[in-house]
């Protein structure tokens, strides 16, 4: 899909699912919207749904940032603590590794 | 599988009003899905507009096109062959790509080269057997059953089709994408994870599996940024051929290979093949035929000048994979779903010439051929890429893996260049006759006796060599 082609209507549209969607546990989809849509909100001249593109663009990437910050912040504790954790540690893991920790 | 009739398509849409074909009006409805016709350049042809305003030059005004319709003919030879190289490079980069994903993950993770045991319920016969009459026997059993399975299905997509059973296909290639992109990548990722020694926690897993597999869905079925869907089709036919490989047995893997490519010459040229009468049924219907099992590589876009004086979008892409297992689809045609209901014609500038300004109601896909100096304009269409369906991915990456998997690098890269150069001679044979071509037999018959010519002769070749440390 080209965005260039799509009238800006569209695009706004397009835009605004992504962003929504997003908050079903998906910021990949979040990330797919800022990459996607940053040219249309930052780079291009101005016109009317711009405003808006950039509000979802900036809010997709807050999300995002937020996701990105849980997700290393939980991995960092469970990859250091597993061994620790002995029985819940492996009822969380989805793959044991081999070998002593 | 399903997804080998692969039709190459070439979609070189004949863009104009050959202006050489003197002063008749010009409005041609071809409607063309799959032909791709002789590409046209579009330098000098016009756009009429029906009451829009004057027709839009493409980049040379009226006076010169007299002149310029002489070098149109002229360039129209070259334009062809520009194409060819263009769109052959379009093609190998996707189907590299899958094949190295898949070369990379058989010499990496364990699981796929593992022989478990486990069959697919269509190859029942075991190849563990006593005798080599016996295997023999057992894998032309096996591969029986299994092409049997595929032109059943095809022969079931074909009369579905043809019966208008839209939703029951569509949900069906849905649910075989859902499947492929959900549970499939779940053992992948358990497998690389296993390989690497590497501990996961489920939230992770579950959080990257949904997220993977859902955009997946949204750019493969709905919208989503090309790149992104193309890499998405990559994935899965990897993943697909990874499947093959694990689970089907050494002989009948191969010979499955020979026996798919043959039947996808027949189902694709003979005339009664249910490939052959899908893509016919499309094309009277002057419908694009399934917002999957292809890959393309670029969008195209038409535009209607007449009615509505926007661009109007034909989404191009939307391929799908379709077929995990339990449901082998049918080889899927690549034809040019962009088609649906357009018939293009540019108002010719005969007809500018002529002074009749009739109006355009179609709109013809064309390769762009502008100077690049020219921002395009309204009228512009995108270029149309060149497609083919995952099926083809799908058999090339497992032939080079299973290449990899039995033999050492040699083999494996002897059947990844004997895979592209049949890929070229595929899209030289369709820009020559500009119909919807099978792309796998020729590859696959390369592919196969660089394997086999490779493994059993050049290998022990080189193995003697390195023996007796004689460089040649």
């Amino acid at each position: 899909m080209n965005l260039e082609r799509l009238p800006n209507e569209e695009k706004l549209i397009l835009c605004r699912k992504y962003y929504l969607g997003g908050f079903a546990f998906l910021p990949f989809l979040w990330l797919v919207n800022v990459v996607w849509f940053f040219r249309e909100a930052f780079v291009k001249p101005a016109y009317t749904e711009q405003l808006q593109i950039k509000a979802y663009v900036k809010w997709s990437a807050v999300g995002l940032l937020f996701w990105v910050a849980v997700l290393t912040t939980w991995i960092t504790i469970f990859q250091h603590f597993r061994a620790q954790w002995g029985e819940v540690g492996d009822s969380l893991s989805f793959t044991i590794p081999l070998g002593t920790p | 599988m399903a997804n080998n009739a692969e039709d190459v398509e070439n979609n070189f849409m004949q863009g104009q009003p050959e202006s050489a074909a003197g002063p008749e009006p010009r409005q041609q409805q071809q409607q063309q899905q799959e032909g791709g016709t002789r590409l046209r350049t579009r330098g000098g042809s016009g756009v009429g507009r029906g009451e829009g305003g004057g027709p839009e030059q493409n980049g040379h005004p009226p006076a010169a096109r007299p002149a310029v319709q002489e070098a149109e003919e002229d360039e129209d030879e070259e334009m062809t062959l520009k194409y060819g190289a263009k769109h052959v490079i379009m093609l190998f980069v996707p189907v590299t790509l899958c094949m190295a994903v898949v070369v990379a993950t058989i010499k990496s993770v364990g699981f796929y080269t593992r022989k478990d045991g486990q069959r697919l319920i269509y190859t029942p016969f075991p190849e563990d057997t006593d005798t080599v009459g016996q295997r023999a026997v057992n894998s032309i059993l096996n591969a029986t059953i299994m092409i049997t399975v595929i032109i059943v299905m095809t022969l079931v997509l074909v009369l579905l089709y043809k019966y208008r059973c839209y939703k029951v296909i569509h949900g069906w290639l849905f649910l075989s994408s859902l499947f492929l992109l959900f549970f499939f990548s779940y053992i992948y990722l358990q497998e690389v994870f296993k390989t690497y020694n590497v501990a996961m926690d489920y939230f992770t897993v579950v959080i990257v599996i949904w997220n993977f597999g859902v955009v997946g869905m949204m750019c493969i079925h709905w919208k989503g940024p090309l790149r992104l869907q193309q890499a998405y089709l990559i994935m899965i036919s990897a993943l697909m051929a990874l499947v093959f490989i694990k689970y089907l047995p050494e002989w009948t893997a191969w010979l499955i290979l020979a026996v798919i490519s043959v039947y996808d010459l027949l189902a694709v040229l003979c005339p009664k093949g249910p490939l052959r009468i899908l893509v016919e049924t499309a094309q009277e219907r002057n419908e694009p035929i399934f917002p999957a099992l292809i890959y393309s590589s670029t969008m195209v876009w038409l535009v209607n000048m007449a009615d509505t004086g926007g661009p109007r979008r034909e989404s191009a892409e939307e391929t799908q994979e379709a077929a995990p297992e339990p449901a082998e689809s049918p080889p899927p045609l690549s034809s040019p779903q962009d088609d649906g209901g357009f018939t293009p014609s540019w108002v010719s500038q005969q007809e500018h010439q002529l002074g009749q300004l009739q109006s355009t109601e179609e709109t013809r896909r064309q390769i762009q051929q502008m100077p690049s100096a020219r921002p395009p304009a309204e009228e512009d269409e995108e270029e149309r890429g060149v497609k083919l369906g995952l099926g083809d991915f799908i058999f090339y990456s497992m032939l080079v893996g299973k290449a990899a998997a039995s033999g050492d690098w040699n083999t494996t890269l002897a059947c990844f260049v004997a895979i592209l150069i049949g890929l070229c001679l595929t899209l030289l044979l369709l820009a020559i006759f500009k119909k919807a071509l099978p792309a796998l037999p020729i590859s696959i018959f390369f592919g196969l006796v660089f394997y086999f010519a490779t493994d059993n002769l050049v290998r022990p070749f080189m193995d003697k060599l390195a023996l007796h440390q004689f460089y040649i």
